[in-house]
């Protein structure tokens, strides 16, 4: 479980990365899953140039086949990460394409 | 000043479900302290390299806990550095005996896995990446596959020829008694099997092991130096890294260890390298300066660098991390003992032959500590 006093410390961190834009400069499928995430499987996870200049590495949701390509564009967005039913349920960053 | 390895030993890899990490670590040491000649009164400090104890057994302190097992009465230390716990460990203990403390020292590496259920496994060794890429669901399988992807998309590297990797070190393997696998494979069998995060599939990671190496360390001169030791460090994330198709942590130990052992790649006879998943072996191969950039899977895939194919230098002779098996606090350690063993010439079907000169590259995390040691004798 996430200290949720750690989910309060990092909404700020959140907020600043919220509607950024971006695209794909590398990515891959999570097929086999860490625990907390075993409900979401499979899921792309990729790593994102943002148009800002930095770079972020995120969970990839809405997508589908055509948009699992390097150079595709995405959009920052605050997505629940994961529910295990065991405390705290953390909000965070994911992109979708656009 | 160069620090001797004085003596070498590995317990068996694999599934040990009958043995427990104190009986893998007696096995180790005490097999170490007798390829050395030297019994435990000689023994002044004890190094220990292993990552997962604490998250999967909830037993950390291991310098004392493996101190009193061994019945080893002196200064004990526990070095962490996720997958290159063990290089690390070494580095400390030379780094130690240099500095005039000590004079013979036990590094021992150790780490039990196949206790716990593998997701439990993947979430502890998520411990050494970011918070960043935990959160976003990656695995290391996934972090490494990524790495794969540019580097097929940069420099055109196939499918066939990051399987051929696992296939070689497959090979390598079944000439290795204490190996996890005694299975030969071919590239069509390791395309074909089960996908674990794209594109790499399972017999392209290298598996959960249990398993304990130890070597003692010695100031006084003996056959097989250590004459480069060497460490860097990168940002622990992947996606902060300026390339996604090097490890620069590795560039950076390999070019200072090169400098201070006064050799060049090409003098190298012998190598382990940190093969976690097949395109790391790639990476390695280039970022340690045996291959130019983008020139390295095409060549181990015609067994450049293969046992009886090779006519320059063999790469992961003790099966490397994908076929040995990684125990993840051991395997520096046993990349040592590898090494050591074979500039001894003592390791029978797998023996490179007249090595002199031999290199070891372990890597923490998704490439954010690495690792060099050269070795001679």
């Amino acid at each position: 479980m996430i200290s949720p006093v750690k989910i309060w410390r990092n909404q700020k961190k959140v907020a600043s990365l919220v509607g950024k834009t971006g695209k794909i400069v590398a990515f891959t499928l999570i097929r086999v899953p860490p625990a907390d995430f075993s409900n979401q499987a499979p899921y792309p996870v990729a790593v994102i140039a943002l148009d800002d200049g930095d770079k972020v590495i995120a969970q990839l949701v809405d997508w589908n086949e055509s948009s699992l390509k390097t150079g595709q564009k995405v959009q920052t967005v605050i997505r629940k990460i994961f529910e295990t039913g065991d405390g705290v349920i953390p909000y965070g960053i994911k992109v979708k394409p656009v | 000043m160069n620090v001797s390895v004085i003596g070498a030993a590995t317990t068996k890899f694999g599934e040990l479900w009958g043995v427990s990490p104190r009986t893998l670590a007696r096995e180790a040491t005490e097999g170490a302290l007798a390829d050395a000649g030297i019994t435990k009164k000689h023994v002044q400090a004890l190094f220990v390299a292993n990552m997962l104890a604490g998250p999967l057994g909830n037993q950390q302190h291991l310098g004392p806990f493996f101190a009193e097992e061994l019945s080893l009465n002196v200064p004990a230390f526990t070095i962490e550095g996720a997958c290159a716990s063990g290089g690390l460990a070494v580095h400390a203990a030379v780094a130690s005996i240099r500095s005039g403390q000590y004079d013979t020292v036990v590094v021992l590496g150790v780490e039990k896995m196949t206790d716990h259920k593998p997701e439990d496994v993947a979430t502890a060794l998520m411990a050494a990446g970011s918070d960043e890429e935990r959160l976003s669901g990656a695995t290391f399988p996934g972090l490494y596959a990524m790495l794969a992807r540019a580097h097929m998309e940069q420099f055109g590297t196939t499918g066939e020829e990051l399987a051929a990797v696992a296939v070689k070190n497959h090979f390598h393997a079944n000439l290795n008694e204490k190996a996890q696998f005694h299975t030969l494979l071919t590239i069509d069998q390791v395309m074909k099997s089960s996908k674990i995060a794209d594109p790499l599939t399972l017999l392209e990671c290298s598996p959960i092991s249990d398993g304990a190496s130890a070597v003692i360390l010695s100031s006084k001169k003996k056959n097989v130096e250590i004459i480069a030791s060497e460490v860097a460090t990168d940002t622990l994330g992947v996606a902060q890294r300026k390339s996604l198709t090097q490890l620069a942590a590795t560039q950076e130990a390999a070019k200072r260890a090169y400098q201070k052992a006064g050799v060049e790649p090409k003098d190298v006879d012998v190598v382990e390298v940190h093969d976690c998943f097949t395109i790391a072996e790639i990476l390695a191969m280039e970022d340690l300066g045996f291959f130019k950039k983008g020139k390295a899977a095409a060549a181990i895939a015609i067994g450049e660098t293969t046992l009886g194919k090779t006519k320059r230098f063999v790469v992961n002779p003790s099966g490397g991390l994908k076929g040995c098996g990684h125990p993840v606090g051991a395997t520096g350690i046993k990349q040592i003992v590898e090494i050591v063993q074979q500039l001894r010439g003592v390791v029978g079907k797998r023996q490179v032959t007249g090595a002199k000169i031999g290199l070891a590259h372990n890597v923490g995390g998704s490439g954010a500590t690495a690792v060099v040691h050269i070795l001679k004798i």
